[in-house]
């Protein structure tokens, strides 16, 4: 199922002041992969998440998508080109409801018109249509993370980046968000994604990529890296991250 | 040419710590402080009061000033600027913007709009070096303010007050962790940001006339090089503040004198456009 | 058709509604109708400035320089070269838009503040290079705008109304170029930046462009309000037109307290304040200089320290756009 390579990751180092963050982090995905990235809490995740996607800017390093080089450039163009990314604590729109906040993505490639009715389908394929008026302010955390994801999907993305979307759900949500995720694999979406949820990830994903002090450990298939000393001692060193249920 | 050279450092050195008094204040509070001009002001009238009822000279009027001024600043912060440190920054900028409005024309209600000025014996003197010629206010003017400056970098490298300031500006958080209370050290900041303008203000009297307005004339000024020096950045400010007064003299060989404010205005603009954190690195 | 007659939207056009017809209650020649007319003029000002502040949350605190630079450009056109200010208003209007444009294009990349204080220091520079260039400008005393009885393609006119009927018009388009942005696609993503300029960003909004456009449209309007201005006082001079407290800081204040980025709260701040420093002067006899603005500065603070999340917060939550349901549930 997997076709030519959409993202590179080329020796990507972020460096704040005296903390390098991100340490020479290079892999690649191929279309159609769904790959779970893991590490412990600090392992530098999320930093890596935005400066794939332009929020931070690389120290060093390039990134590629599809080819092209667009490291340095700002997310706007960025989900242009095909990649967006959700907000591990779901950074929405708060004055807006959660049709608004879809559109609103959706914009991108649409008019308002348009715009309106491809949030709504998005909204549909979620299952989030009977919030679509709801203030983003009322939801529930699952909820919210939720609605990001599909504000994400409304930019018609060819590679998305998940930080944590399905924290704080319930396995039945769980099994279902799995479910979206794997759909749109096969219409030939990409998915790097974040999650503490160890059997989530594991069963969703094809590939692993883990992590830790911002140094890749190990990148390849899950039971190998679940395996894997230097992972095992990541996780129980620093207290397991395993099936927390905590937002 | 030389000449203007000179004029300019002298000057200069002088807006540096006016400038650095906005620059701590940012440095440590956040907040972009638009109402500093007019504790400028408020220095330039006590000094003046102190020369016009008791004779004193405004280079010592002026530690009356940043006395007073520090005072006054201590107290506005307590009572207002604590209340929007935490929220947006429009917030912050018209709470000062209001604050600004409400000082300046307050002055104008209590001092009147007339032009000021003080005479004092070495006003128009001045010496001859190597053929140039050193204008004495603007001499004594630079040394005060050279005297101040080095007064100010051993207080915030050698007291402890002085390292509280520079560690809530780093992070406050840790800094109270570490017993300091923020809530007192943003008011000596500020008061102490404001009392370096009023320090400045104080000190050019000789050769500036205050009136409530007077403010307005350095707000651009001194905004130009704080940007110069990097928002935030003591030293960058000093530096940026003899780069502007060079600037200043310099140009005025050239154009009408009212055009300096806008050439300071192109180098602003510039650069922001060009390096937002300013030409010195560091605090 | 429930969505067009929000209470709202009635109130704007019972409004508008009112205003047109009120030349024809008062005595034309009088006091009332003059102060009326003023009171349009900041309300079309506000709104303008409500484009850049409200829509878009970038506070300006210099928008008097792009007032000036309409009035100034309109008026010298028509004094050197004669050309009618119908379309000097539109060369005012242009050079405002590049200025607006150099501020915001090294600015809005930055926090907040930085365009703030670029503004207030351009519109400080407008004041003292048209004070200082004389030659240009007529240097401190001033401009006069001529007037030689009735000549409308001059824009100038016999009566009072029709210079309020003129003005009337400009509050509306502006309040309709207003609702056209706060409603259409690039009202979302103003909304969105606003809210969460990164979230923005990543969902992929070019919000330069976008802030970039709103301070442009913004700076443009205003420059026409300039010209408006200066045909219908017939004077101004630069301390009074690039003024920091009289102008700038007096049309964002008007915006903010009547409801900053709403549609119809520069008109309420207008209602509201205009008429107040009226009557405040009038009462003091203006024997206390500096008073009134005194006061001013002392409200803002006041209002800031009332709420210091924004004075926004004051207002139940109301949408400048019409949105998929009834303004009414909103909270």
């Amino acid at each position: 199922m997997t076709g030519d390579t959409i993202l590179e990751a080329d020796r990507i180092r972020v460096v704040f002041g005296g903390l390098t963050a991100v340490d020479e982090v290079s892999f690649t995905l191929r279309q159609g992969e769904i790959v779970g990235l893991i590490g412990p809490n600090g392992a530098g995740k999320t930093t890596l998440f935005n400066s794939l996607v332009g929020l931070q800017k690389l120290t060093s390093g390039q990134v590629r998508l599809m080819g092209q080089i667009v490291s340095g450039q700002r997310p706007h163009r960025l989900a242009r080109l095909g990649m967006t990314k959700t907000f591990q604590n779901a950074a929405l729109f708060p004055d807006m409801t959660v049709l608004e906040n879809v559109m609103t993505a959706a914009l991108l490639r649409s008019d308002l018109k348009q715009a309106r009715m491809k949030a709504a389908q998005v909204l549909e394929r979620l299952d989030l249509s009977p919030i679509a008026d709801a203030d983003v302010t009322d939801l529930t955390f699952p909820q919210k993370a939720l609605v990001e994801m599909a504000r994400a999907l409304a930019t018609e993305p060819k590679i998305v980046l998940l930080d944590e979307v399905m924290a704080a759900l319930t396995p039945t949500e769980m099994d279902e968000v799995m479910g979206v995720i794997r759909s749109l694999r096969s219409e030939g979406l990409t998915f790097l994604v974040v999650e503490h949820h160890m059997r989530a990830i594991m069963s969703l994903s094809e590939r692993l990529i883990a992590i830790n002090f911002g140094r890749l450990i190990v990148d390849g298939a899950p039971a190998e890296v679940a395996a894997h000393p230097t992972v095992i001692e990541a996780y129980l060193g620093h207290g397991a991250a395993g099936e927390s249920n905590h937002a | 040419m030389i000449q203007a050279l000179i004029d300019g450092i002298l000057l200069g050195g002088v807006y540096g710590v006016i400038a650095t008094g906005l620059s701590l204040v940012f440095g440590v509070l956040g907040v972009v402080n638009f109402a500093q001009a007019e504790f400028l002001m408020l220095g330039m009238y006590v000094a003046w009061f102190a020369w016009h009822y008791f004779g004193l000279d405004p280079l010592l009027g002026s530690v009356l000033s940043f006395v007073i001024v520090f005072g006054l600043g201590y107290v506005v912060q307590r009572t207002l600027i604590s209340q929007v440190l935490k929220a947006p920054p429009s917030a912050q900028v018209f709470l000062t913007v209001g604050l600004m409005m409400a000082i300046e024309n307050g002055a104008l209600m209590l001092f009147g709009s007339d032009f000021r000025s003080v005479n004092v014996p070495y006003q128009m003197a001045g010496f001859r070096v190597m053929g140039l010629f050193v204008s004495a206010p603007y001499f004594y003017a630079f040394i005060a303010a050279v005297v101040l400056s080095i007064l100010l970098w051993l207080f915030l490298e050698r007291t402890w007050t002085g390292r509280a300031i520079r560690a809530v500006a780093q992070d406050a958080m840790a800094a109270t962790l570490n017993g300091v209370d923020t809530n007192r050290t943003y008011g000596i900041a500020f008061g102490l940001g404001v009392a370096l303008t009023a320090f400045g203000g104080a000190v050019i009297l000789p050769y500036i006339t205050v009136s409530p307005t007077v403010g307005q004339q350095f707000v651009v000024l001194m905004f130009t090089v704080v940007v110069l020096g990097g928002l935030g950045s003591v030293t960058g400010a000093l530096v940026g503040g003899v780069v502007v007064g060079i600037v200043q003299s310099v140009s005025a060989l050239f154009f009408p004198i009212q055009l300096q404010n806008f050439f300071l205005f192109i180098i602003f603009i510039a650069v922001l456009a060009l390096r937002p954190q300013g030409l010195i690195k560091g605090a | 058709m429930r969505n067009l007659l929000t209470p709202g939207r009635i109130a704007i056009v019972l409004f508008f509604v009112v205003a047109a017809l009120l030349p024809f209650f008062v005595d034309a020649r009088g006091h009332l109708l003059r102060v009326a007319a003023m009171v349009l003029l900041f309300a079309a000002v506000a709104q303008s400035w409500n484009i850049v502040g409200g829509l878009a949350n970038q506070i300006s605190l210099g928008h008097a320089a792009f007032f000036g630079i309409g009035a100034y450009t309109s008026t010298l056109l028509y004094l050197n070269l004669g050309i009618t200010p119908w379309l000097g208003m539109f060369a005012g209007g242009v050079l405002a838009m590049v200025a607006a444009a150099l501020l915001s294009l090294p600015t809005f990349r930055l926090k907040g503040h930085y365009f703030a204080l670029a503004t207030l220091a351009f519109a400080e520079v407008m004041r003292v290079i048209a004070n200082s260039w004389a030659g240009l400008t007529g240097g401190p005393v001033g401009l006069t705008v001529p007037f030689a009885g009735s000549q409308p393609w001059l824009f100038a006119f016999r009566s009072v109304a029709s210079y309020y009927w003129i003005i009337l018009a400009l509050l509306l388009a502006i309040c309709l170029v207003f609702h056209l942005m706060a409603t259409g696609a690039i009202g979302y993503r103003l909304r969105a930046v606003r809210e969460n300029e990164q979230a923005a960003e990543v969902a992929g909004v070019d919000t330069f462009r976008v802030k970039l456009i709103a301070s442009m449209v913004s700076a443009g309007l205003t420059a026409v309000c300039g010209t408006v201005f200066a045909q219908f006082t017939f004077f101004f001079d630069p301390d009074s037109i690039f003024s920091l407290s009289g102008i700038s800081v007096r049309m964002a204040m008007i915006a903010i307290i009547g409801g900053l980025g709403t549609l119809g709260g520069p008109i309420v701040g207008a209602l509201f304040l205009i008429p107040l420093e009226e009557y405040a002067n009038a009462q003091l006899s203006s024997q206390i200089a500096g008073l009134s603005q005194f006061v001013f500065g002392v409200i803002l603070v006041a209002a800031i320290l009332i709420q210091p999340r924004g004075l926004m917060a004051f207002w139940p939550k109301r949408n400048a756009t019409s949105t998929t349901q009834p303004s009414g549930d909103k909270k």
